[in-house]
């Protein structure tokens, strides 16, 4: 009998299970809010022909700081400005 | 309460706060659309584009392709809302900056609402889904969470319009009330006053000329009218106890004589014809008041017929002829040869009767009355009658018409005062009037034009 209880009891867990699974399902994130994507907007910059000069130089250089601090979204945001600044239209 | 809810500045006022109320919602509404709505729209025509061009991309190089455009996108994504992702086949991630594919995000609806994790907190985006072909998806968005704390802060706005919106509905409804009942009220005094007993009051005319002065100017007209009508019924009633009280007395008197037992057979029978023609003059009194009261109801119209009134004048004239002669006066008849309407020939007949009798009566020996009848337009006939008497003064002839109404001249004469109350009756029973005038103006003698005018019915 005892048994048997046990079976059922897992038999409802594996049927249970998904239907858990389902309901927390995590979120999609947005992850260009991290350092990583600090490091690879630096390194894009730096293969820009206009990467040296000013306004750019000065942004990415406030861009990484904010981001070694614990500021990505800001850091981020500094270094597409730079971006922008080194592209040879503006 | 109850009253309150019924009351007509109640509803004015509720008709008020409806339609400022339906103004401010409409006021609210268009700023929605051209503010809340105009964000919306444009970040779904930034998306599109966004996707646009990214499928040309596809067209033209491929998934690696648009996975650089897509890395390009990011990398100058300034405002940093753009969001990205690319899967291929198998759902492995190629580009983009999300983690996963999102649960709200499907191809069966291309356009959705979802929800993003952003550093920890989960902001609202605006998605939309792309097959691109080969089973590659394609996600492109925009992180709409600025603009929907833009418009969540639109809807408190128009939130708390709205409330100052109702708070000013409600005290403007309660003014427009206030105002309502302070121009009714006059009126509604008045009327109190007057359901009181006081029929002398009248409503006070502020001459403003707006709708509630013409309102009280109609009441007050209503109110002067049946002022005049009362003082007629009591003018009536005081006429009837005095004309018929004299007769009244003599017939007792009389039969009271006869009653004594001592006159002569000849005395008693005197006494008892003087009786019975003070009696039948009561009876005639009675009947002339009741024709009249008939005529002035409108009960007599049902008998209308068309007849030829040529023959119904004649008729007359002739009747009265005797009468002239024996008073050594003429009757000068002047009639067409036909004279088509559509009326009560009983009351026609009596009504120029009267006329004939009334100038007869007042017309001395060797004077001349003429009886005339005329179309002078297509719904009018002119019955006239005049006289070579000695006429009526203006003031009279205004109130010759007034049952028992006798002139001062005409005290001395038999009559009842009746004779041209009923004329005046059946002249408006035809759609006419009865119009006096002098028939000579001028003359020492002017005597009387009476003319009952007929509209053709």
């Amino acid at each position: 009998m005892v048994r048997r209880m046990g079976r059922l009891q897992i038999l409802a867990l594996v049927l249970i299970a998904p239907a858990f699974a389902m309901g927390t399902e995590p979120v999609a994130q947005i992850t260009t809010d991290s350092r990583d994507y600090c490091r690879e907007l630096a390194l894009r910059l730096a293969s820009m022909p206009g990467a040296t000069s000013e306004p750019a130089r000065s942004l990415a250089e406030d861009g990484l700081r904010l981001c070694e601090n614990g500021h990505p979204r800001s850091g981020v945001a500094r270094l597409r400005r730079a971006i922008r600044a080194a592209q040879p239209e503006h | 309460m109850l009253r309150f809810l019924r009351s007509a500045g109640f509803r004015f006022a509720l008709l008020f706060a409806g339609i400022f109320i339906g103004a401010a919602a409409l006021f609210a509404l268009v700023l929605w659309y051209a503010t809340a709505g105009s964000l919306d729209r444009q970040t779904d025509a930034s998306v599109r584009t966004d996707a646009l061009g990214l499928i040309e991309r596809w067209r033209e190089a491929g998934p690696g392709a648009v996975a650089e455009a897509i890395a390009d996108r990011l990398a100058s994504d300034v405002e940093g809302t753009a969001i990205y992702l690319l899967l291929d086949s198998n759902g492995v991630r190629l580009a983009g900056n999300l983690d996963r594919w999102p649960a709200e995000a499907s191809p069966d609806a291309p356009w959705s609402f979802g929800t993003v994790q952003r550093e920890g907190n989960l902001i609202d985006a605006r998605l939309h889904v792309l097959e691109l072909g080969e089973r590659y998806r394609l996600l492109v968005g925009r992180d709409v969470g600025e603009k929907q704390a833009l418009r969540t802060l639109l809807a408190e706005g128009i939130a708390w319009a709205a409330v100052a919106a109702s708070f000013v509905a409600l005290v403007g409804a309660a003014v427009l009330r206030r105002a309502v009942e302070q121009r009714l009220r006059p009126a509604a005094l008045t009327a109190q006053a007057i359901a009181a007993g006081d029929l002398s009051r009248r409503v006070p005319v502020s001459h403003r000329a707006d709708e509630f002065d013409r309102l009280g100017e109609s009441m007050n007209d209503m109110l002067d009218r049946i002022d005049r009508l009362m003082a007629g019924v009591r003018g009536v009633s005081d006429s009837i106890a005095h004309d018929l009280r004299t007769p009244i007395a003599r017939a007792r008197a009389k039969l009271e004589e006869a009653l004594d037992g001592q006159a002569a057979p000849e005395a008693l029978r005197a006494a008892m014809e003087q009786g019975i023609a003070d009696l039948d003059h009561i009876t005639r009194v009675f009947g002339a008041l009741l024709r009249i009261a008939e005529a002035e109801a409108g009960a007599r119209r049902a008998a209308f017929a068309p007849l030829d009134l040529v023959p119904l004048l004649a008729e007359v004239a002739e009747f009265y002829g005797a009468v002239a002669e024996s008073g050594g006066q003429a009757i000068a008849i002047e009639l067409p040869a036909r004279l088509d309407v559509v009326g009560d020939r009983d009351l026609l007949a009596q009504a120029v009767g009267n006329l004939l009798d009334n100038a007869l009566k007042f017309t001395p020996p060797g004077g001349r009355v003429r009886i005339a009848a005329r179309a002078p337009a297509r719904d009018r006939i002119d019955l006239v009658v005049e006289d070579t008497g000695p006429g009526l003064p203006a003031a009279d002839r205004a109130r010759a018409g007034e049952r028992f109404f006798r002139a001062d001249a005409s005290r001395g004469t038999p009559g009842s005062g009746l004779g041209l109350s009923l004329v005046r009756a059946v002249a408006h029973l035809h759609g006419g009037d009865l119009l006096l005038e002098d028939a000579a103006p001028g003359a020492a003698q002017p005597g009387l034009r009476a003319t009952i005018r007929l509209g053709i019915a």
